[in-house]
């Protein structure tokens, strides 16, 4: 089996870590320049080529109609979405655009989730050259405010780029948890704030940690955020700004998307970071026209034009400390994580709203990184002293008469989490109901987010007959998932959902061949490789439930099954066919259900007695 | 690919979790109970009364044990019933957390939860006052189009918001009793376990309309 890493892959930049099997301690993976920090930037070179982190970043300046940067402002979202997006950020959308935003760079078209896929996929070389082996699974971190539709194209992203995703974990989150490493908690039940302005979102989680015989416990109480606020907006307030001043001394007028606006932009950045460090900062910047462009900022002078996006910031912490039902002075610990967050004047504001002097030892970009390798390393090992819950952050409901919404599921329910609603007929032989699936916290369906439309297949009957429970899950993704089950039949239906703004199987399956042509690897030796990688952890766990004593309950038929499945398995290994391995890992799995059954029953009966997890 | 639960090779793992992945081919063998009964799940009694710690504590023991976390490596059925359980032991103990959520949960398994057709019907002893509140709130509206003086009828509306916050807290108090009631008759005879949870469910329908009357006001005046 591949190695496995964390990655946070981020509006502006994006990193890769793993946990050190010596010390325990994640790490960050530094690339081929030495640096941590991969440039959220992709550039298509002139010869069909990708190029991918800083040298693409330089290429925003050389060639921007073939570059392209902060596209997990477009993940998950539909054209209609992102008007305001477009009149500040250089994306070239294609007017093919439907359901699914597609830009260009240069003449090819790509979706925002193929885009991510390059920036993963160039991660994963820089893990793969630092292991010297391979890597094929990996813990990709969102912002915890992401909806279901972003959730779901990260997770493609990480299915084109060839990794299979354990685990989307919310960015607060997996800083808290890197914290957790860092620091232990002071007190059983202390109550974290974990404030998170990146480069394009801002989330805040309210945490509880909770110290128990079994290990500690990571339990989000409650979630709240802006998924396009960050210092993204505050480079747009400073390059209008000084745009605006460029047209008024009557210099030179230029289009806002060009060459020169991303120089621009590229030096009014450096202003900024210098500005956190010292109280004033200059501004040279050649025009053109061989004039140069002069002038001093002072911090005062930036905090004032940034002061709009750092208190959009207050309104969503506030939100979460309610739903928490806790005081700011509730906070024994408040963490800062994002770039962001060296800000003076957001160190300050945050100081000051909690009366606590906030975290800051983390390196604010490299943080959710590290978490995200922890949750890896958790998920990897089986590491069962550490256990996180989390929230999902947007109530679910669906669509009743009249427009209205009726939630099913509400914000900051732990997850997994799941809800069942049973559905009729209105008129006699009618085959089908309409479902409408929305995630928000307004009244109306027309002003929350549409996840998803399907509609349930019914048997001819008369009306009110038909009795369909539909089950909507929300994983440990926060990902939905939905069910139907006849309860007259007791049949499962199969439901095809479409979701509103996300990629359809068969596109998936056409960027997925495409982007072979990226990849270093056959396809067909990628499949046996993962086939054999499969069986074997089918395998071990198998054997592992077949040693546990609590299996009485197995019938020496089931056993005898389980053992020709296990047989049959090993030999198809051996031979190498991944059709046939796929076939023999299904029958396997068909064969222990009632093992697994078995397992889990007795699992729970011993929480329930409250044995510890050794006595098991 | 559709009834199918098997889990793809990476490469053509195109499945778009919203199409099928929930679905089962094969129901799961032993566990073909529609609803889990929340109390059940704790090994508790269909009480009312619930040790707030012992639940929480109990809560996170199983959580060790049930979440997904755990079973990353296991096998397809292993993973699917760790989804299913832990999903099952946040909903129970959302439900049973809330006092609230609690009852209305303990109505809905013992067949006794009806929101009726008297859903929108004003309590009958709340009559008077819905009327004069519902009075106030036109007038407000008028006065707010006409761009009249709003801080009479302002105050008349606060007052009436602080008198209906009130009743919701007897309402409550009323609950809390009923509530005991029903713990003490737990074994007692059917008749009387029927009037108790007639009881609870009437409680809870005047609960959920003064709410909404509170809610309804609370908008109208922020508006203001």
């Amino acid at each position: 089996m591949g190695r496995i890493v964390g990655i946070d892959l981020g509006t502006t930049n994006s990193l890769v870590a793993y946990t050190d099997p010596q010390t325990g301690q994640p790490k960050c993976i530094p690339g081929p320049y030495g640096d941590t920090l991969c440039p959220s930037v992709v550039s298509l070179d002139l010869d069909g080529s990708i190029i991918v982190g800083e040298p693409a970043r330089r290429r925003l300046l050389t060639q921007p109609e073939r570059t392209i940067y902060s596209v997990k402002r477009l993940m998950g979202r539909g054209p209609a979405d992102i008007q305001t997006e477009l009149r500040l950020f250089p994306f070239r959308i294609d007017p093919s655009s439907k359901n699914v935003i597609r830009v260009k760079l240069g003449d090819k078209i790509f979706t925002p989730p193929e885009i991510s896929a390059f920036i993963l996929r160039e991660l994963k070389n820089w893990a793969e050259a630092h292991f010297g082996e391979t890597v094929d699974r990996a813990v990709i971190t969102v912002p915890a405010y992401f909806n279901d539709a972003q959730r779901q194209a990260t997770k493609d992203a990480g299915k084109i780029a060839g990794l299979e995703i354990l685990r989307l974990v919310n960015e607060p989150t997996a800083a808290a948890l890197a914290y957790g490493l860092h620091e232990k908690p002071a007190a059983a039940g202390g109550r974290v704030a974990v404030y998170d302005l990146g480069g394009g979102t801002f989330d805040i989680s309210v945490l509880k940690l909770i110290s128990t015989s079994d290990g500690d416990i990571y339990q989000v109480l409650s979630t709240n955020g802006d998924t396009h606020l960050g210092g993204d907006d505050i480079d747009n307030l400073l390059q209008a700004f000084v745009h605006e001043q460029i047209l008024q001394n009557d210099l030179l007028d230029f289009s806002p998307h060009g060459e020169l606006a991303q120089e621009l932009r590229k030096a009014l950045i450096e202003v900024k970071h210098q500005l956190s460090e010292t109280e004033t900062a200059t501004l040279r910047f050649s025009l053109p026209n061989d004039r140069v462009f002069t002038r001093e900022f002072t911090r005062g002078e930036l905090e004032a034009l940034i002061r709009p996006v750092v208190d959009r910031t207050i309104g969503p912490v506030k939100q979460a400390l309610v739903d928490a039902q806790l005081k700011p002075v509730d906070m024994e610990e408040v963490v800062l994580v994002g770039g962001t967050t060296r800000t003076p004047l957001i160190r300050r504001t945050v100081q000051e709203f909690f009366d606590r002097k906030p975290h800051t030892e983390l390196n604010p970009d490299e943080v959710v990184a590290l978490g995200a390798a922890v949750q890896a390393n958790i998920l990897d090992q089986g590491v069962k002293n550490m256990l996180l819950l989390d929230v999902t952050p947007l109530s679910l409901g669906i669509e009743t008469y009249g427009g209205a919404v009726a939630k099913i599921i509400p914000r900051n329910s732990t997850i997994p989490a799941s809800a069942q609603e049973l559905y009729t007929t209105g008129v006699d032989n009618q085959t089908g109901i309409d479902i409408h699936v929305l995630q928000g916290e307004r009244e109306l369906a027309k002003d929350c987010r549409s996840l998803a439309r399907f509609a349930l297949r019914v048997p001819p009957a008369p009306a009110g007959m038909p009795r369909i429970e539909v089950k909507f899950l929300i994983d440990a993704n926060g990902i939905l998932q939905v069910g139907a089950k006849d309860l007259r039949t007791g049949e499962q239906h199969s439901i095809e959902v479409q979701p509103s703004y996300g990629i359809n199987d068969s596109e998936i399956e056409r960027m997925l061949e495409e982007s072979i042509e990226y990849a270093e690897q056959d396809f067909a030796e990628r499949q046996a490789i993962e086939a054999r990688t499969e069986s074997e952890a089918i395998l071990t766990a198998t054997a592992k439930a077949l040693a546990n004593s609590q299996i009485a309950g197995l019938s020496a038929e089931e056993h005898a099954k389980i053992d020709a499945s296990v047989a049959a398995l090993k030999e198809s290994v051996a031979g190498g066919d991944y059709k046939l391995i796929r076939k023999r890992i299904d029958d396997l799995n068909h064969a222990t259900e009632h093992l697994a059954e078995l397992l889990m029953n007795s699992a729970v009966s011993t929480a329930l007695e409250g044995r510890k997890l050794a006595e098991v | 690919m559709v009834g199918s639960r098997t889990r793809q090779p990476l490469f053509l793992c195109l499945l778009v979790i919203l199409k099928d992945q929930f679905m089962s081919a094969a129901p799961i063998s032993a566990n073909a109970k529609e609803t889990p009964d929340y109390f059940a799940i704790f090994g508790l009694p269909r009480k009312l009364w619930i040790e707030m710690n012992t639940l929480e504590q109990k809560f996170l023991q199983m959580s060790w044990k049930l979440h997904p976390d755990n079973f990353v490596n296991a096998s397809e059925q292993e993973r699917e019933l760790s989804l299913k359980r832990s999903s099952e032991l946040n909903d129970a103990y959302r439900t049973l957390r809330d006092p609230v959520a609690r009852v209305e949960y303990l109505l809905a398994i013992e067949g006794e939860r009806k929101e009726g057709e008297k859903k929108q019907q004003a309590p009958p002893e709340l009559l008077e006052e819905v009327f004069e509140l519902n009075e106030s709130l036109d007038e407000l509206r008028e006065a707010k189009s006409s761009g009249e003086d709003l801080a009479e009828i302002k105050a008349r509306l606060e007052s009436a918001e602080n008198n209906f916050q009130k009743k919701l807290g007897e309402v409550d108090a009323e609950l809390q009793a009923a509530a005991r009631e029903w713990d003490a008759a737990l074994n007692g005879d059917a008749a009387t376990q029927k009037k108790i949870m007639a009881r609870l469910n009437e409680l809870l329908n005047r609960r959920s309309y003064i709410r909404n009357l509170v809610a309804s006001v609370g908008k109208e005046l922020s508006e203001v």
